[in-house]
C-alpha cells in the first residue's frame, strides 16, 4: 500500500491522490490546487491547524506534534524536528 | 556484490527479528520497564547486537511506536471503505486497535514515558482515524443523523471513553481477555445513542 510521502497518509483510491493521479507519491490533502506538493511550512501549518480542530489541541503542542510527526515521513526526513 | 546482498538481507532480517521481539517485550513488560537485554534474548541475538540496529533504547522503542502507528493507521484505512457510516467507523476503530490492544494499552498508560518523537506517533494513530471520522461526522450531520457539535468534543470523548475501558482492562476483561473485544460493541452502541439526533 502506498502512503503519503509528506502527511503519512495511506493512499488505496484515486481520489486519495493528488489530481486524482495514481503515480503521485503525494496525496490530495497533500496538494496545491496547480497539482505541485505543498512546502514544508505549507504542510507544517495544514498538518497542526487539522490536529487542532479534530483533536482540540492547544496551537502550539499541535505545531510541535506536527513537526515530529512530519520529520518521520520520507519527504521530509532530513530536516530535524526542531527546524522551523 | 553478492557477498553484500547476503550481508544486507541478514541485517534486515535480524532488524525484523528484533522489532518483532520489542513488540512484543514493551507489550508485554511495559513501555519504561522492557530491558533491551531481555528483548535481544527474545530475538535469539546478542544484546550489542540491539545496538548495532538501534543506537538507543530510545530509539528501539520511537521505531517500535512509528511501526505500530503505521500498521494501525493503515488498518484503520483498510476498514473504512468509502462513504462509510459514522457507526461503522467507529465498529472499524475498535476492530483495528484491538488487532493491537497489548502494546497500545502501554501507548495508553504510559504515554508520558515517551520521548516528543514517539508521542508524536500517538497523536498519528489519531490523526488516521480523525481523518476518516470527520468526513464522515460533517456528512451526518449536514443530513440531520447524528447531534451538531464540536468534531473535537465528539472525537475526545469517544477517545476518553475508549482509553478508559484500555487503561482499565483489568476491572473490565478476565485477564487476558481482550477489552476491545468484550466491551467494543457495547461501547459503539453507547456512543452512538449518545451522538445520534
Amino acid at each position: 500500500m502506498k502512503s503519503c510521502i509528506s502527511c503519512g497518509m495511506p493512499m488505496t483510491r484515486p481520489e486519495q491522490f493528488a489530481m486524482g493521479d495514481v503515480s503521485k507519491d503525494y496525496c490530495v490533502h497533500c496538494a496545491r490546487p496547480d497539482g505541485s506538493m505543498q512546502s514544508y511550512e505549507e504542510k507544517l501549518l495544514s498538518m497542526a491547524a487539522f490536529i487542532v480542530k479534530t483533536q482540540g489541541f492547544d496551537e502550539q503542542a499541535a505545531a510541535a506534534s506536527a513537526k515530529e510527526m512530519m520529520a518521520r515521513l520520507p519527504a521530509w526526513k532530513g530536516r530535524a524536528s526542531h527546524e522551523t | 556484490m553478492i557477498a553484500e546482498s547476503t550481508r544486507t538481507k541478514r541485517k534486515n532480517r535480524t532488524r525484523h527479528i528484533l522489532m518483532k521481539a520489542a513488540f512484543d517485550r514493551f507489550a508485554r513488560d511495559g513501555l519504561a520497564a522492557a530491558r533491551t537485554s531481555d528483548i535481544a534474548a527474545s530475538a535469539g541475538v546478542s544484546h550489542g547486537a540491539v545496538f548495532v540496529h538501534f543506537p538507543s533504547r530510545e530509539d528501539l522503542l520511537e521505531a517500535v511506536v512509528d511501526e505500530l502507528g503505521t500498521r494501525v493507521a493503515r488498518r484503520i484505512h483498510e476498514l473504512s471503505q468509502t462513504g462509510a457510516s459514522v457507526k461503522e467507523l467507529l465498529e472499524a476503530h475498535v476492530q483495528g486497535l484491538a488487532e493491537f490492544e497489548p502494546l497500545y494499552a502501554r501507548l495508553v498508560m504510559e504515554e508520558s514515558v515517551l520521548t516528543p518523537r514517539a508521542q508524536s506517533g500517538v497523536v498519528m494513530i489519531q490523526s488516521a482515524i480523525s481523518e476518516h471520522l470527520s468526513h464522515a461526522v460533517a456528512r451526518e450531520s449536514a443530513a440531520g443523523t447524528i447531534r451538531k457539535m464540536p468534531f473535537h468534543l465528539l472525537f475526545n470523548t469517544w477517545i476518553g471513553l475508549l482509553h478508559y475501558y484500555i487503561a482499565h482492562a483489568a476491572s473490565f476483561a478476565a485477564p487476558g481477555q481482550s477489552v476491545l473485544e468484550r466491551h467494543g460493541p457495547a461501547l459503539v452502541k453507547h456512543f452512538w445513542g449518545l451522538i445520534k439526533e
